[in-house]
């Protein structure tokens, strides 16, 4: 296909027949070409053959002509040219800040991985943020000097003057199905009716309890029992003490003055709750109380003398005597003795002789 | 006011400007469309883009294809036109641009064997016709019904040959027989040299004659 060959030869004049026919040869080869043609049949033939080629492929209809004989493809393609460019040439939408780009672009890339890396970066958040959680508490409890929960009671909204005109229409125990245990539902009439709900640690309930105890006079027995019913959970409270003591003294009902004693039990070696449980002893009408009160005081006598430590030459617990310093504990003996002897209620004789054989010998008589 | 009158001015320039692109040079047509005038630009597509769409059409022997073929070609011109620096014509630089997309369509094609051209229809292989060449001598310079019968079936066996050639080899045979194009500027059209597109040229018509002269 070089000018430069020798265009003697059929070899070399035969590969330039295709450029011949089609117009794509030299000047110089062209003539060339031609000489070799008037002598050589063979090339001859060969060139008709390619220019039959050539005449077929330009007498035949082109695909274009068939695909788009009305120029409807084009039109359409240059609607949607235009469409495109006036895509391109409208003002690019500004994006918002968006931090990170990189790692998106990355993630959208990688949708499994990135799925995998979230999942596994919140459960590494997770963990450790319930970890800095739990230690923070941890440290505030013990900043605070506080290894367990505190109650912290919310400010009364009750006030003295409400508590001094109240009635309790009633009390209702909650049950621990539809709350929490100790719950207390009070229904309170002031001069508007009130419900107080919560446990004995709130404010209000406590006020609302110990004030009924306090003041029976006011209430109905019912309720009063009731109300010291809640109070059975903080009877060593200084206030709720202060109500069962009185209620122990001056309630009218024996049933509320015994549940009173009762609650007391565990304070029977108080001063206070020791005086009270002897003047029950000895000026309560109910013998049921004065037996409450016999129990509670041969009770409280029995655990001061397991508080004493043994000491070698001391007598046992069993056998101890009294506690030769404490002068509640001879009036305690005296007035069991007179309710041995004197009581018209025979179960409270007998209760007391029971008592005083229980305390130990009569050395202090 | 005479703010106003300039601005009157600047408009009615720019619409004589617009008015005259039709009749425009070529080299202001893409000077202009450079400086961003999109009314330079369209004009430029409708200059070239039915001849686009021919070869578009004739390569791809699809309107969906050759429409892809379209969009892309022209979308690639007008984002890469400020880089054309008047060292060949617009036209060459359109056609690099065309071919090389319809090269990108045709290797896809080619890789997918389910995006073959359809095979010829059997019914049109006839018994009787003996010689592909004979034939175009007596049924060509006629009108007679015949013609068009047979020229369909020529039509369908030369586009059947046309998919056995490369998509360099189509490109060159399509822009040489069917674009009335010079070898040298399909070279410079695709890139390379007037030798390489001889040999692509040589190769299709060998290969071309070897299919079609099984006929015989």
């Amino acid at each position: 296909m070089s000018s430069r060959a020798d265009l003697t030869r059929c070899a070399d004049v035969a590969p330039l027949l295709v450029f011949y026919a089609c117009d794509e040869v030299s000047a110089e080869e062209r003539e060339r070409i031609d000489t070799h043609l008037a002598s050589c049949p063979a090339c001859g033939k060969q060139l008709g053959e390619e220019l039959s080629m050539q005449a077929a492929f330009a007498g035949t209809s082109q695909s274009a002509d068939q695909l788009d004989p009305s120029g409807a493809l084009l039109a359409q393609c240059r609607s949607e040219l235009s469409e495109l460019l006036d895509d391109l040439s409208a003002p690019p939408v500004r994006e918002h800040w968006m931090p990170f780009g990189w790692v998106r672009q990355r993630m959208a890339l990688r949708p499994v991985w990135s799925a995998a890396f979230l999942v596994l970066l919140g459960l590494a958040a997770g963990t450790q943020a319930s970890l800095w959680f739990s230690s923070r508490d941890v440290g505030n409890a013990s900043s605070a000097g506080i290894g367990q929960a505190m109650n912290i009671m919310a400010a009364p909204r009750l006030t003295d003057e409400d508590l001094s005109k109240m009635s309790i229409a009633g009390v209702n125990f909650a049950s621990a199905s539809d709350a929490a245990p100790g719950t207390l539902q009070l229904q309170v009439r002031t001069e508007q009716p009130l419900v107080v709900v919560g446990n004995v640690d709130d404010a209000d309930v406590r006020r609302v309890l110990t004030y009924v105890v306090a003041n029976g006079e006011r209430f109905d027995p019912g309720v009063r029992l009731d109300c010291l019913d809640g109070l059975r959970e903080r009877s060593g409270d200084v206030e709720v003490r202060r109500a069962l003591l009185a209620a122990a003294r001056k309630d009218q009902n024996p049933a509320v003055r015994m549940k009173a004693l009762e609650l007391l039990r565990d304070a029977a070696g108080d001063d206070a709750v020791r005086e009270t449980l002897l003047e029950a002893l000895q000026h309560d009408a109910n013998p049921g109380v004065r037996v409450e009160a016999v129990n509670l005081l041969v009770r409280s006598l029995e655990g001061e003398m397991l508080d004493v430590p043994d000491v070698p030459g001391v007598p046992p617990a069993s056998e101890a005597v009294s506690l030769p310093g404490d002068p509640s504990v001879g009036r305690v003996v005296r007035a069991l003795e007179e309710l041995q002897r004197h009581d018209p209620n025979r179960y409270v004789r007998l209760r007391s002789a029971a008592a005083l054989r229980q305390i130990g010998p009569r050395d202090l008589q | 006011m005479a703010n106003v009158q300039g601005q009157a001015a600047g408009v009615g320039a720019a619409l004589a400007t617009v008015a005259s692109l039709p009749h425009a040079d070529e080299r202001c047509l893409v000077a202009e469309a450079q400086g961003g005038n999109r009314a330079a630009f369209e004009e430029l597509v409708r200059r070239h883009d039915r001849d686009v769409l021919r070869l578009a059409l004739n390569l791809m022997k699809r309107p969906e294809d050759a429409r892809d073929v379209y969009q892309e070609a022209f979308l690639k011109v007008y984002r890469n036109l400020h880089r054309f620096r008047f060292e060949c014509s617009f036209y060459t630089w359109l056609y690099r641009i065309v071919t090389n997309v319809c090269l990108d369509h045709l290797r896809r094609r080619q890789a997918r064997p389910e995006d073959q051209a359809p095979e010829l229809n059997s019914a049109t292989h006839d018994e009787g016709i003996s010689d592909f060449f004979e034939r175009q001598r007596e049924h060509r310079p006629t009108l007679d019904p015949e013609r068009q019968l047979f020229g369909k079936e020529i039509q369908g066996r030369i586009n059947a040959a046309m998919e056995l050639l490369s998509p360099r080899e189509r490109v060159v045979f399509e822009m040489k027989h069917y674009q009335g194009l010079k070898l040298r500027a399909i070279g410079d059209a695709l890139g390379t040299t007037e030798e390489t597109v001889k040999n692509s040229l040589f190769r299709a018509t060998r290969k071309l004659r070897s299919q079609l002269g099984e006929l015989r």
